[in-house]
């Protein structure tokens, strides 16, 4: 249960740092980034994308346009603001700092 | 066979099957509520039914078939996630400022009266819904109000009055503060359009005059009453229908112990009494069962009709009852045909007379011979041995001689004046029989004793029939003869016995010492007393 809990807080940080970064490459709809992400083997449904997009979106990092498609409803491609690449830059910094934290963490041993 | 319905999501139309449609609504009003929490529900929500119906699409084309499938429904949520699942993170947002504080309810509480919880007209209950109070204390609060004072009861019936009755689902939800919520809805989905019509009615209502209001109060009050009265009167007609069961089996109980009397199961000696020696005896067996079971069988009847009164049960089928019915057809036309009988018997009289001559005094003492004569069967039915009573007389001392066993009276005397001027007696015996013959024997057979001691006439109370004769309305006629002049002294008792003449219109000054005094005169007996 603990496990669960820290893991949750984990993924929830790293989510949306992934999904600007899957955006990043090139504009891509919901369904997508959700394919990317799984590939990735970062497992999330649908659902929790869409809030996440949308709020994304509202903060000013995401902008969309509408593309019809023959097969069905016509789609939201997601592309970043230069504000969200700007943001997108600064958790990049953010991890590699977290990931030398814990790089040092693991590696060093303690002292006796 | 299902039935399909076409769906409008995404832009587009889709057929998809009843119980697929049932599910999608409720996976999608979720949704909807779960982002209602927070400002964007519109957009994301739409999000999802695009995506949804996407996902529909590419389905209905790869599998080649018209129309959404339960299965399908669920593989599309189950992809979606279900709201569980959706990891929002609203509470550390600064930008949800838009997510309502708090757990304001979505709809506010509304007093209502509560039927459906009532004692009486839900006023209580009510209350305690809104102000989330215990019914029962408020109900204790109000009853002591109405006793200290007597103000509480006007104070409820004007709530009755004034506080509408909850009747619509939504609106006893709001009574009770129920959010509306995911439960009610998947109940119902169409019910949310209706309770918008009903808030449209209810302020409607609002605004109803008084009077009207009055009215249905009359109505409702009238309602509570008669449930009352019936429940009440329900129960009392219970205890009444206990009661006559109870009665009757008594009854019942009583007939039985009657009848194995008669029929000897122990010597009671009801042979001897008076209805029982009208009966012969060949057919006086058959005839007291005939006759209990027309008596016997109405009091059963009772008892089972009060039985399912009493207790809501039917104890006795249709068969049953029936075959109730034609025993006691049996017993009711064997009963006549043996009463039919019996009074045959009586169909024919017979009499004859013997006279006694009388010694002539100036004076009579005439007194009624109240001893008990005992035959000797009576003797040991009594265990009376007569060296215990020599010199003694047993005497009948009850002052009438109804009891309900005894024959009827049988002893009438008549005083009249003597043509001859001599006194004399004549003692006419009859009785009734099924021929002459019969009847005159029956006459014969009747014993009752007279006697002259001096100037003492002394009269039996009674006749006597000898042991197991029947009944035949024997009697006895006696006519007193005396001359003119003579003077009587008559007991007071004789009087239940004399005809044609009725000692109390004597005068007082004619009583002396429980005898009456009289005179024989050319009219007839008078009351007189000489010295």
């Amino acid at each position: 249960m603990i496990a669960e809990n820290t893991q949750t807080q984990m993924r929830k940080g790293i989510l949306e740092y992934c999904v600007l970064l899957i955006i990043s490459r090139g504009e891509i709809y919901a369904s997508d980034i959700i394919a990317e992400l799984k590939s990735a083997k970062l497992l999330v449904v649908e659902g929790t994308l869409y809030p996440l997009l949308t709020r994304l979106k509202n903060n000013g990092l995401l902008n969309y346009n509408w593309v019809e498609s023959t097969s069905g409803p016509p789609r939201k491609y997601y592309t970043l603001t230069p504000e969200g690449t700007s943001i997108l830059v600064q958790l990049d910094g953010t991890w590699q700092e977290l990931s030398f934290a814990i790089n040092q963490s693991k590696n060093q041993t303690n002292q006796p | 066979m299902k039935k399909t319905l076409n769906i409008n999501i995404g832009n587009s139309i889709i057929h998809i099957e009843e119980d697929a449609y049932e599910l999608l609504t409720g996976y999608l009003i979720e949704v909807k509520q779960h982002f209602g929490k927070s400002a964007d529900d519109f957009e994301i929500v739409s999000d999802i039914e695009n995506r949804i119906a996407e996902m529909f699409l590419e389905i209905l084309q790869s599998q080649q078939k018209p129309v959404i499938e339960l299965e399908d429904v669920q593989v599309v949520t189950g992809l979606m996630g279900s709201v569980k699942d959706f990891e929002n993170e609203p509470e550390e947002e600064p930008l949800a400022d838009t997510v309502n504080p708090g757990a304001a309810p979505f709809i506010e509480k509304k007093l209502y009266r509560d039927t459906d919880e009532a004692m009486v007209a839900g006023v209580c209950a009510g209350l305690s819904h809104y102000l989330k109070i215990d019914v029962s204390v408020l109900r204790v609060l109000s009853v002591l109000a109405v006793f200290i004072g007597g103000s509480g009861l006007l104070a409820y019936l004007i709530l009755w009055i004034t506080i509408p009755k909850a009747r619509s689902r939504s609106e006893k939800m709001a009574m009770k503060g129920e959010a509306i919520n995911l439960q009610g809805f998947k109940r119902n989905f169409e019910e949310e359009l209706s309770m918008f019509k009903n808030n449209m009615q209810q302020a409607g209502d609002r605004f109803e005059p008084i009077v009207k209001r009055s009215g249905s109060f009359i109505t409702e009050f009238g309602e509570v009453l008669g449930s009352f009265l019936q429940g009440a009167g329900k129960t009392i007609f219970r205890i009444i229908a206990i009661i006559i069961m109870i009665c009757a089996s008594m009854m019942f109980l009583a007939a039985f112990i009657s009848m194995a009397a008669i029929f000897g199961l122990w010597d009671s000696g009801t042979q001897d009494l008076f209805p029982f020696t009208i009966i012969n005896e060949n057919y006086l067996n058959t005839f007291v069962f005939a006759a209990f079971v027309t008596i016997v069988v109405p009091i059963l009847a009772l008892i089972l009709f009060s039985v399912r009164v009493a207790f809501n049960s039917k104890p006795a089928g249709k068969t049953f009852s029936y075959g109730l019915l034609l025993i006691w057809l049996a017993g009711l036309s064997v009963s006549i045909f043996f009463i039919a009988k019996i009074t045959y018997e009586f169909k024919e009289e017979a009499e004859f007379t013997q006279s006694v001559q009388l010694k002539p005094f100036t004076e009579y003492k005439i007194e009624v011979d109240r001893s008990r004569f005992f035959s000797k069967e009576d003797s040991l039915r009594y265990q009376l041995n007569a060296a215990d009573y020599t010199g003694k007389v047993i005497v009948h001392d009850s002052d009438h001689d109804d009891h309900p066993f005894a024959p009827p009276r049988s002893v009438s005397l008549r005083i009249e004046k003597s043509e001859d001027n001599t006194p004399s007696l004549t003692e006419s015996y009859r009785s009734q029989g099924v021929n002459f013959e019969g009847a005159l024997n029956h006459a014969k057979n009747i014993q009752y004793d007279f006697k002259q001691t001096d100037s003492v006439l002394t009269f039996g109370s009674a006749i006597h029939l000898k042991k197991n004769a029947k009944w035949r309305d024997q009697r006895v006629e006696l006519l007193l003869k005396l001359p003119v002049g003579a003077k009587v002294k008559i007991d007071r008792e004789l009087n239940r016995y004399l005809q044609g003449f009725n000692l109390w219109n004597c005068s007082e000054e004619n009583y002396k010492e429980d005898m009456y005094y009289g005179i024989m005169t050319a009219e007839g007996l008078q009351c007189r007393f000489e010295e």
